[in-house]
């Protein structure tokens, strides 16, 4: 790889879905970037300051520059936020006045030449790392900083915004417990995780909750139950459960929905969607599905709560804000390196540069022989269906 | 056969699926024809898989034999367009982002109906064949054919095709439409149409273009020309009733004062919102945006259907 000295003008945008703190990876990258004399522009709101730059007063393209703008990592995102960032699939209404999605693609990276654009960050999550992924085999040189907040991103071992979301939690868990404690009652708190339990295992340990249950391994609610019911005898008179949002859940009797005649008449491949095995996947629908499932089986009260969306508001942790500076100044140095259409990965103690292809189609999630398990295992915290 | 059936009987349009003994979308005993394609993007959607305008590819892992198949992580599939994540169950996960836009030829390699295709291309003559296997029930309960969609107005000369030649065969039509098109679409349809039933979502402008991606400026101009132009079709209005977007005496008598001068318009149904189409998102990889919102109580749909009786002049209540 040659080392890339001549002036360049790189651009950095965020994906969706907001993460405290995003401001110190634009940081970073802006003072790694004065540094080689390299110019940093932000595109705002995605992909949508340069796909719709009529929607902004003063074009879709903002000057980034530390000594003007107010980069404090303490602050929200001097780039916005856009819902979608998909230019493969960007909803318009057309000449017609109908809705329809269209490939945009082209003309994004059409925008992004005619911008004198030589390279694009993107602090991006798994999904938008496959949309970068097709850009960058569509010609456009890319490098992508991992965020996500369940830290399920493959090929790094933390992605930015874990670690305040895991701070924020305990925090959180350490109220739910004391709320708890003083009602005599079971809290069972949904904290964030669809598909990796690493906030609700590391938050569970640290606040010795009495179980976790997480996506990786299937939860017997009554094993759960019996396990509640030893740990509730004698003095304690509560009960902590931490489950992630994606927690799978067994020996739970699921309603068998019929296929009613209006459904069918209504939805052209009407199924009743159930089965004996299953994932929760919606906002606060797996606190609820745990607390109810397990007052049926134990009698005792339970009380759901759902962390769900505070957990994205707030201040970086400390972590963050170094692995956010670090993170931007990363993707300058994978540019200055020469490297295209990778991600920087923080595999301690270095700064990687790993393919984009390689990057996606993983999910980081808690391998079986991992070091929390034997820690959860011996605190005597359940967290899941061992024979499973 | 004359030249003019033959054509009409070639005609070609997307099918997404037929079903037969229906009894909601018109009178008696129905086959229901979805087509494919919508010009609005409801957030409340049931029937995602009719929106895309093509045959789109859907993944069911209950079906999917895993690792012990593995075709599709070998061309002609995309490159990362499946994986297996490591630990986890044995089923194969989709990259949606690199998997949309197989073709059907490609999806028919998936051995077991894991990956298929959710719509296909008929000619009206097959979709025909279809249709009248069920004649017998048309003529005993009054039944007959109903295309809906997605929107029956997007493909327009399939639909005409379709519905001239169920009138040609003396089989009954009826349409679902929400009419957001052009009304030179219209005109090729409505004449082929022996019931309409048309929903009318949201009637402030501003509310509907947040739920549904337009304003309804045009769709309602749309009715009332369609009310007036089409004096013998019977037009029933609809409403898929949901708390927190149209739930409300303000839309349900917005829309029986919006009908009330057109006596063509025999009928106002509510549909009570139900969360259809959950399993159906996951399967296309789409997000459902709709997360959080609930079925309307008994009470509250109850109290509506009351007005609703009352402004048709209606002595026996009906409950929904």
């Amino acid at each position: 790889m040659s080392k890339e000295t001549s002036q360049k003008r790189v651009a950095i945008m965020v994906g969706a879905g907001y993460i405290p703190g995003i401001n110190a990876v634009v940081a970073g990258a802006s003072l790694a970037a004065g540094q080689l004399g390299w110019e940093l522009v932000g595109i705002l709101d995605g992909f949508e300051g340069l796909l719709h730059p009529e929607k902004y007063p003063n074009g879709g393209i903002i000057s980034i520059d530390p000594r003007v703008l107010n980069l404090d990592p303490n602050t929200s995102s001097v780039l916005g936020q856009s819902a979608r960032v998909d230019p493969f699939n960007v909803r318009i209404v057309n000449e017609l006045e109908m809705v329809e999605e269209v490939d945009m693609s082209d003309e994004l990276l059409k925008r992004i030449k005619a911008a004198n654009i030589d390279a694009v960050i993107s602090i991006v999550g798994g999904l938008g790392m496959s949309i970068l992924y097709q850009l960058h085999k569509k010609g456009l040189n890319t490098v992508c900083v991992p965020r996500s907040i369940e830290n399920d991103i493959a090929s790094t071992s933390v992605s930015f915004g874990f670690n305040t979301a895991l701070t924020f939690t305990i925090d959180m868990l350490d109220r739910a417990r004391l709320a708890a404690k003083a009602a005599h009652k079971i809290a069972v708190v949904e904290v964030q995780g669809e598909v990796a339990g690493w906030i609700a295992l590391q938050a569970g340990i640290a606040v010795a909750a009495d179980a976790v249950l997480i996506p990786e391994i299937p939860a017997d609610l009554q094993q759960l139950a019996t396990h509640l019911k030893n740990n509730m005898t004698g003095k304690k008179s509560w009960g902590l459960v931490v489950v992630a949002q994606g927690a799978k859940i067994i020996n739970q009797q699921k309603k068998e929905e019929k296929v009613s005649s209006l459904k069918a008449s209504l939805s052209p491949l009407a199924t009743s969607d159930s089965n004996s095995e299953y994932v929760i996947h919606k906002s606060g629908q797996a606190a609820q599905a745990v607390a109810e499932g397990l007052q049926l089986r134990i009698a005792e009260e339970t009380f759901p709560m759902v962390i769900g969306p505070w957990v994205r508001g707030g201040v970086p942790s400390a972590v963050d804000r170094q692995l956010g500076v670090a993170y931007g100044a990363g993707a300058i140095q994978a540019l200055e390196a020469g490297s295209k259409g990778v991600m920087v990965a923080f595999v301690p103690p270095d700064v990687k540069f790993v393919p984009l292809a390689e990057a996606i189609n993983k999910v980081r999630t808690i391998p079986a022989e991992s070091m929390f398990f034997q820690v959860a295992d011996s605190l005597g915290i359940y967290f899941g269906n061992k024979e499973a | 056969m004359t030249d003019q059936t033959k054509n009409i009987l070639e005609i070609t349009g997307t099918v997404l699926n037929i079903q037969r003994y229906c009894s909601h979308d018109g009178p008696g005993i129905r086959t229901n024809v979805f087509i494919k394609g919508c010009s609005l993007r409801c957030k409340w959607c049931g029937n995602p898989e009719s929106i895309g305008m093509k045959p789109e590819v859907s993944y069911d892992p209950k079906k999917c034999k895993g690792k012990e198949c593995s075709i599709c992580l070998k061309k002609p599939f995309p490159e990362g367009g499946f994986y297996f994540v490591e630990g986890d169950d044995s089923k194969i996960k989709v990259n949606w982002q690199l998997a949309k836009g197989i073709t059907e030829k490609i999806t028919s390699l998936c051995p077991t109906g894991a990956l298929e295709m959710f719509g296909k291309t008929m000619t009206v003559a097959e979709v025909m064949a279809e249709v009248e296997k069920d004649a017998s029930f048309y003529r005993s309960t009054g039944g007959g054919l109903t295309i809906s969609g997605g929107e029956v107005m997007l493909q327009p000369d399939f639909a005409a095709a379709l519905l001239q030649e169920a009138h040609n065969r003396g089989i009954n039509t009826a349409i679902e439409t929400a009419c957001n098109a052009p009304w030179s679409f219209l005109e090729k349809v409505l004449p082929h149409v022996d019931t309409m039933l048309h929903d009318l979502k949201l009637m402030n402008s501003e509310r509907h273009k947040k739920w549904t991606g337009v304003g309804n400026e045009r769709i309602l101009a749309n009715f009332k020309k369609a009310y007036e132009t089409f004096p013998n079709v019977e037009f029933i209005a609809r409403t898929p009733l949901i708390p927190g977007v149209n739930a409300d005496d303000e839309h349900v008598m917005g829309v029986l004062e919006f009908i009330k001068p057109y006596k063509n318009v025999i009928d106002y149904e509510l549909l009570p919102y139900h969360r259809f189409g959950l399993g159906k998102y996951e399967s296309l990889g789409v997000i459902y945006e709709l997360d959080d919102y609930k079925t309307p109580s008994d009470e509250v749909v109850n109290r509506f259907q009351a007005m609703i009786d009352e402004a048709f002049g209606r002595t026996e209540q009906r409950s929904v």
